[in-house]
């Protein structure tokens, strides 16, 4: 019970050793907000950089020194839950943003500068862009919105409560309707993605709210743990529960990018800057994930009889529509959208397992998904034609012969993506279709045994015309990339090839923190 | 959950007729907004909404948030929106042009067809007594005081967060409203000066005006028959978007083979 507030008020407590990494991220996002204020333009991107930088860092050794040893605790009157899989999905989501970082702050493989417009208020084509881009200005703000998106990300996976839920998918959300709008080039299109994404991501958050109002209406709590407590005693209300776990499913479905719920996937990914579809991709991926198995596992957990068959359909739809559909892009970017697309499904093979093994397994492919993904969409920066990069298929024709490495480095993700073994892909679809075997999912490990087969015909066919095909007259330019790029590439390829030549740490790491505290 | 609370049978005669009367308000309301062809006017009837809403909040006991939303969201969100309507000057002339065929009906049927399942799934279910808003205002001893201790207690953290929205909104709008001067305005003295020392003290002619076309793309005529560069804007002329006639485009394109031999 709350004490009484004429006895005096009791100040909440917080346990600041929890929250630390996430209150490290926000309070680095709003210092950056607050240099954007007061450094003047000269040093303010390099001290934008750093501060991100260096706060993805700071809140990670603070993740894995202080967080960790005191798994499993509720946190923020119990609006937080700092389990297992909440301190792993951040770690991921940690890693992930700060190798996207790293592609956001490359300046060399565009002439012009970085993948971001020197001004989101300038009229693309008009003077004063030009005479932005002439003086080399850069949109800084671009960095608090992802440390802030960061942190969102953070709460989001580890939010225990429905209100929290939702005010974490907004913090998480909003800057990336802003991110993807700031392309350098083809803004127009990057413009319409950030509308379309911003449309239809409200309206998705409209269902999850929505939802989250026929829970609380079946249980009279909005807490995961008083969820769960009502399954077994809200007699004659079960109608609210169906119709609430549905509409909650499709607002996440929505940020998992799942078939019915994926139209704007493709779109989206082509319109924004790369470095932001990579960090979507991966990062928004790995949180939307996070939270899924959070508030399906903890606060629906005894209710899986029912939202099964709902994942059962949904998961062979993504994966059937997604690698269908990716067969007949002609874009690169395109491709690896709808790549995405069924990736998500066979992440939500492993959901639909509804094991503490489902759990575990697909902690472990979200990280090789994640690895994977940024790795490819770095590499899609560095082929070029003239200013923008050359994201149509014919145009990586012959890249084999042109730069062995970086056909070679794109092929090693596309056969991870493809799941070929020896790449982290095969174990992550190995362990996900394991578990989804032992949780009585049989027929889609079936589905996505043969559609794994039409996948790997799409990643093969771009392996093939890297290697087996003449590069076209007008080649495009290959960009040199700078160190970050090249980290972040090397970091991705060694995270691929480790992950699936000796998983056994991570997996053994994943199947310890999967346990979810109620 | 208004509906839940009115349908249980604690409900008085008079929360019921009261309820029976705004419901289909703020309902038609809301289709309102989405069958209305100017913005303005859908903005109106969410207002209309947003108001029934508020005094069904009051009507359960919630006098705070009811008071909120008129002031908050009627009052203040609302009303900046209309002006921000009114100052870009979104009017009926928006095309309603469907680009995909049959969507409209698709999705009139689909929301309909939404609309119907959520009902039979509220109406199957039985809903036990309500307990009301009164307990939960006399167990932290008032209104107001079971709202603070909420926020700050329970959800102090998640309070907080909700701030970073509002960051992010503010430092979203900057970024893409706000354009950084690189050279320092200069005053309009300064301009007129400039102006009369230069060799056009004059204002540039004025474009073209043809039986078919008299948009500022279209450059006026020299005497001679050429066109006039001045005419046009700078920014069009570099954009390669000016419309020439077409006895001056085939000079142009003459012009341009000769220089080219």
């Amino acid at each position: 019970m709350m004490p009484h507030l004429a006895d005096g008020f009791t100040s909440p407590t917080f346990e600041y050793q929890l929250l630390a990494p996430m209150l490290i991220v926000f309070g680095g996002a709003i210092v950056g907000v607050l240099v954007e204020a007061f450094t003047p333009r000269g040093p303010r991107r390099t001290v934008q950089v750093a501060l991100g930088l260096v706060t993805l860092v700071v809140a990670f050794v603070v993740l894995l020194a202080v967080t960790r040893p005191k798994l499993g605790d509720l946190a923020a009157s119990g609006t937080v839950a700092i389990d297992g899989p909440a301190v792993f999905f951040q770690g991921t989501i940690l890693v992930l943003a700060l190798l996207s970082f790293l592609l956001f702050v490359e300046r060399g493989v565009d002439s012009a500068g970085d993948a971001f417009t020197p001004s989101g208020a300038t009229i693309p084509g008009s003077a004063s862009e030009r005479e932005l881009v002439a003086a080399r200005v850069s949109q800084t703000e671009v960095w608090p919105l992802a440390l802030f998106s960061v942190g969102g990300m953070m709460l989001f996976v580890a939010s225990n409560d429905l209100l929290t839920f939702f005010v974490a998918l907004e913090v998480m959300s909003l800057p990336l309707y802003l991110l993807v709008g700031l392309a350098r080039r083809r803004r127009l299109l990057s413009q319409e993605a950030a509308l379309k994404y911003f449309l239809l991501g409200s309206f998705s958050s409209a269902f999850l709210l929505f939802g989250s109002a026929f829970l609380f209406g079946y249980s009279g709590s909005i807490s995961f743990t008083g969820i769960y407590d009502s399954l077994s005693s809200g007699v004659g209300l079960d109608p609210l529960l169906l119709i609430g776990t549905g509409m909650v499913a499709i607002g996440l479905f929505f940020k998992v990018g799942a078939v019915p719920f994926h139209s704007w996937v493709p779109d989206v990914y082509q319109g924004a800057p790369t470095p932001v579809t990579a960090f979507m991709a991966a990062a928004t991926k790995v949180a939307a994930f996070g939270a899924m198995l959070r508030i399906f596992y903890v606060a629906l957990g005894d209710y899986d009889w029912n939202w099964r068959p709902m994942f059962w359909v949904v998961t062979i739809l993504t994966i059937v529509v997604g690698s269908i559909l990716a067969i007949t892009q002609t874009d690169i970017k395109r491709m690896l959208a709808y790549s995405s697309v069924a990736q998500a499904g066979f992440i939500l093979t492993g959901v639909t397992a509804a094991s503490d093994s489902g759990l575990s397994s697909t902690m472990f492919y979200l990280v090789a998904y994640g690895f994977a993904t940024i790795g490819a969409f770095a590499l899609v920066t560095l082929v070029r034609d003239g200013t923008s990069e050359a994201t149509h298929l014919s145009r990586w024709a012959g890249l084999g012969r042109r730069s062995p490495i970086i056909a070679a480095v794109l092929s090693l993700f596309l056969l991870s993506f493809a799941g070929i073994p020896l790449t982290s892909g095969f174990i992550g679809k190995f362990l996900v279709f394991e578990a989804a075997v032992n949780g009585g999912a049989t027929p889609l490990v079936i589905v996505g045994a043969i559609f794994s087969a039409v996948a790997a015909f799409f990643y093969v066919r771009v392996i093939v015309l890297m290697y087996f095909s003449d590069p076209p007259d007008d080649a495009p330019s290959l960009a040199l990339p700078g160190a970050a790029t090249t980290l972040a590439v090397a970091v991705c390829a060694a995270g691929t090839v480790a992950l699936g030549v000796v998983p056994g740490p991570v997996i053994d790491l994943a199947q310890e923190a999967a346990a979810f505290i109620r | 959950m208004i509906e839940l609370l009115a349908a249980t049978p604690q409900t008085s005669t008079g929360e019921a007729v009261a309820f029976w009367c705004l419901a289909p308000i703020a309902v038609g309301a809301a289709v309102m907004i989405l069958l209305s062809r100017k913005a303005v006017h859908s903005a109106l009837w969410m207002a209309t909404t947003m108001i029934v809403l508020a005094v069904l909040f009051i009507m359960q006991g919630g006098i705070f948030l009811g008071v909120v939303q008129v002031v908050v969201y009627t009052g203040a969100v609302m009303m900046l929106f209309l002006f921000v309507l009114m100052l870009v000057g979104v009017d009926a002339s928006d095309s309603f042009v469907e680009t995909l065929r049959a969507q409209r009906v698709a999705g009139i049927l689909l929301g309909a067809g939404f609309g119907v399942l959520l009902m039979a799934a509220v109406s199957r279910a039985t809903f036990p007594e309500a307990v009301g808003v009164g307990a939960a205002n006399d167990a932290a001893g008032g209104h107001v005081e079971a709202i603070a201790e909420a926020i700050f207690t329970r959800y102090v953290f998640t309070f907080e967060v909700v701030s970073i929205v509002l960051i992010t909104a503010a430092v979203g709008a900057m970024a893409l409203t706000h354009k950084e001067r690189l050279t320092p305005r200069r005053p309009q003295p300064e301009q007129s000066v400039d102006r009369i020392r230069s060799a056009h003290p004059t204002p540039h002619p004025s474009p073209g005006v043809y039986a078919q076309h008299n948009a500022v793309d279209t450059p006026a005529l020299l005497p001679d028959g050429t066109a006039s560069e001045a005419s046009v804007p700078d920014e069009l002329r570099r954009q390669g978007t000016v419309r020439y006639t077409e006895l001056e485009a085939a000079n142009r394109r003459a012009d341009e083979d000769g220089e080219r031999e």
